[in-house]
């Protein structure tokens, strides 16, 4: 065992636990809270939420049908969540764990192949708590169309996966890119996918993003070329780089590890950081997390067992035609009538208009639906909860992924009822809530 | 004409996303082309969407049962391996 090795490595390696010293003011608060980033911010939680299952691209150390073993482990994560979903577990998360400082999306794909999710789970993450640290971890290939909206929704720390800067290596390293409509293979795909990140990465680091570079170290494929990919990791001007070790279990089905490709032993990888290690700050505590992660580094916290959070009150928009039952299709409703439900009682807010979602012809111009969706989400803005008697499943998918919950279970009672039977529920979830605190 | 998911599909909802015709769809039972919508991306400059990025062999067939990528197209992994795999599941499942 190789403990001399691994502990000169980690030395020689400090430098991600204690700030270069060319590290602005600003990028220092950055760091300062961010388990990922710095081995200092140990006692700041974060939490990966798993809204991205699509991918790309296609790499070897990868099993889409199983939990990857690498890296954030796409594949499958535990279970996948809507956005609005994944807001609800953050609520929660971070009432039981305050110390949840870092959102992050890490797949189980990559995060900008499924940029309408990622982009919803933490712009509504970010308004949920203007504190936390917003943070996505991605292949590369989408980032340079998909900056400018992270950069928007107040993305600040970004992990880019570059395994090889040089298409020879790419290519053994990645079956397959999906780019511009088309499935790319052997050097051309890997070409693309390298050029892609580099340019994403000059942007981001233009733009003021903190990026970490994750490699997975693959021996005879890539170990050689580490120290190479590092200076010119430098030269950009990446913040800190992150070489991990392949995990290539056969029983994880990877073509690495059905090919019997083996990972680096700890001496190769300590050889591996301390080359890299010329050029860059080097981050040796990274876990390996999985892409549904909660909690410090290192412990994975069971979300199931933490009690439901239950809001003080309600905001719900109610479609009703006749003014007094609940008893109008959404796609034909002109106005929706609002209210606001406590524990204490309902209020009656202003009613909002709104353009008819369906005009009743047998199919919709798809891009026209469209356009009215995102009118009806606009007009519903701030609404937990929308009561009508009927909805179609495209709009009811559409308006659960912006956090609004649709019942229909409650048409053609009277509007009066249906208000007191949802402030009675939410007396009842406050009971458990508080009695799940109390039990412990 | 129309394309088909199959059951090996591991529902990582690519396909839906970049489909131009908006065909794909999901339910309770998992993911599945609207036949009305598909039109195998005739219309379209490139190749069947689904059938590009779909990560799992077999999982998109034509209307004859083909598979848009067969076995061993995508992940390199020879097909004696990928049967082992396979029978590693069924395995698992009884």
């Amino acid at each position: 065992m190789s403990r001399s090795a691994s502990q000169s490595a980690s030395q020689s390696a400090c430098s991600a636990s204690s700030p270069p010293p060319n590290m602005s003011a600003e990028q220092a608060a950055l760091v300062e809270k961010h388990p990922c980033f710095s081995k200092g911010a140990h006692q700041f939680a974060r939490m990966h939420l798993a809204v991205a299952p699509a991918c790309n691209i296609q790499c070897n150390y990868c099993n889409r049908k199983f939990d990857c073993s690498n890296e954030t482990r796409p594949g499958v994560s535990s279970s996948l969540l809507s956005p609005a979903a994944a807001v609800q577990r953050f609520a929660k998360v971070k009432q039981r764990i305050p110390e949840t400082q870092v959102v992050g999306i890490a797949g189980p794909g990559d995060p900008l192949a499924n940029p309408n999710a990622t982009l919803a789970t933490l712009k509504a993450v970010g308004q949920h708590d203007d504190e936390v640290h917003l943070c996505v971890s991605t292949n590369g290939l989408e980032l340079e169309d998909q900056l400018p909206k992270l950069l928007e929704i107040g993305v600040k720390h970004l992990t880019i996966t570059i395994n090889c800067i040089d298409a020879a290596i790419g290519e053994q390293i990645y079956a397959w890119v999906y780019f511009n409509g088309r499935r790319l293979r052997g050097k051309h795909a890997a070409q693309t996918l390298i050029d892609r990140q580099l340019k994403g990465l000059k942007l981001a680091i233009e733009a003021g993003m903190l990026v970490k570079v994750n490699t997975v170290l693959i021996p005879g494929i890539n170990d050689w070329h580490i120290a190479e990919l590092a200076e010119e990791l430098q030269r950009y001007g990446a913040f800190v780089h992150n070489v991990m070790p392949l995990i290539s279990d056969p029983a994880h089905g990877t073509y690495f590890g059905l090919m019997g490709q083996r990972g680096p032993t700890d001496e190769e990888l300590a050889q591996a950081r301390s080359d890299a290690g010329v050029s860059m700050a080097q981050m040796t505590h990274c876990q390996q997390c999985r892409a549904d992660a909660v909690g410090k580094l290192g412990e994975q916290v069971n979300v199931d067992e933490i009690p439901e959070v239950v809001p003080a009150e309600l905001t719900v928009a109610v479609a009703s035609r006749s003014g007094e039952y609940i008893d109008q299709h959404f796609g034909y409703a002109k106005s929706f009538d609002l209210f606001r439900v406590g524990k204490a009682g309902v209020e009656a807010l202003a009613a909002r208009d709104i353009e008819a979602y369906c005009r009743g012809q047998n199919e919709c111009d798809e891009d026209e639906a469209q356009l009215r969706m995102s009118r009806a989400l606009h007009t519903l803005e701030g609404v937990d909860v929308l009561l009508c008697s009927r909805i179609g499943l495209p709009p009811r998918q559409a308006l659960q992924e912006a956090g609004i919950s649709v019942n229909t279970e409650l048409a053609l009672k009277t509007t009066p009822e249906a208000l007191e039977q949802i402030r009675q529920q939410l007396l009842e979830k406050s009971a458990q809530g508080s009695c799940a605190k109390e039990c412990g | 004409m129309a394309l088909r998911i199959t059951r090996s599909c591991i529902g990582c909802n690519a396909c839906k996303l970049v489909c131009p015709q908006k065909a794909v769809v999901r339910d309770a039972h998992g993911y599945a082309i609207n036949a009305h919508r598909c039109d195998e991306c005739v219309s379209q400059p490139n190749p069947p969407q689904c059938g590009e990025i779909c990560p799992i062999e077999c999982a998109i067939v034509d209307n004859e049962g083909r598979a848009l990528n067969p076995l061993g197209s995508l992940t390199g992994i020879p097909c004696e391996q990928e049967q082992v795999i396979q029978l590693t599941e069924l395995a698992g499942h009884v």
